[in-house]
């Protein structure tokens, strides 16, 4: 298990991507799963820096906890931030996309991106702390001889 | 024999965006949409073919370049790779931009 805290400011997203990206990559995670994946730790990592952190006049870290086994590829955000479960908020539906752009309310793009990328998505508030997890599945390691 | 002529030529903005958009550097993507919209340009071109990478963040950007603008306005897409095509399209917004391989 991998560890690495980074303040939670946005200008912390570029790090996260990135050893996001180192995992994935020594994971053997193909290359369009791995932006997906990216992608959603992205969106989810701002919501809990916006949202959980500035909105609410509060400052905190961002831990991401990175592990493999049994092909399963498994990014965590744990944060300090009050508790916000992403997935009670409305999820925009077909009729949204299909609206003039508008008309667009403006939320609701990146929780429909997250898991819209990923095999499976988390959400868990234990020990006073937001945890958001990510599972990718990978190619099975070569089978043993 | 009389002949008018009225020729008026297209206002073409043109952004390259190189390397990630994300809620950060959407900031700066956003400020330059809103220096173009003072301009009142005819076609908006966005040069996407060392964009990395976008978020939700940018996507925004880009809807609010269209309703700024005015959502007649034609906005282009060019060159930009695979993943953020996919991002695009699975945000609908392949309906209200023009995704091109290039722009001549």
């Amino acid at each position: 298990m991998e560890r690495t805290t980074f303040p939670g400011t946005l200008d912390s997203l570029e790090g996260i991507r990135l050893v996001v990206k180192e995992q994935a990559q020594q994971a053997g995670l193909a290359k369009k799963p791995t932006y997906a994946l990216l992608l959603a730790v992205d969106e989810i990592a701002t919501n809990i820096i916006t949202h959980g952190y500035d909105e609410n006049g509060g400052s905190g870290p961002v831990d991401v906890l990175i592990s493999h086994a049994d092909g399963k590829l498994s990014v965590t955000l744990e944060d300090d931030a009050v508790a916000f479960d992403p997935l009670k908020h409305t999820l925009p539906d077909e009729q949204f996309f299909a609206q003039p752009l508008e008309n667009r309310p403006i939320g609701g793009m990146g929780i429909h991106l997250t898991l819209n990328g990923v095999d499976e998505f988390k959400y868990e508030y234990v020990n006073h702390r937001n945890r958001n997890t990510f599972i990718m599945k990978t190619e099975p390691a070569s089978a043993p001889a | 024999m009389s002949l008018t002529i009225t020729a008026e030529a297209k206002k073409i903005a043109k952004i390259t965006l190189t390397g990630e958009v994300d809620s950060l550097t959407a900031r700066e993507f956003q400020k330059e949409i809103e220096r173009m919209a003072a301009e009142a340009p005819d076609e908006l071109i966005l040069v996407a073919k060392d964009l990395d990478f976008i978020s939700s963040a940018g996507l925004r950007v880009l809807i609010f370049a269209k309703q700024k603008l005015g959502t007649h306005l034609n906005v282009y897409v060019v060159g930009a790779q695979p993943s953020v095509v996919e991002t695009m399209v699975k945000t609908g917004l392949d309906n209200s931009f023009n995704i091109v391989d290039h722009y001549l």
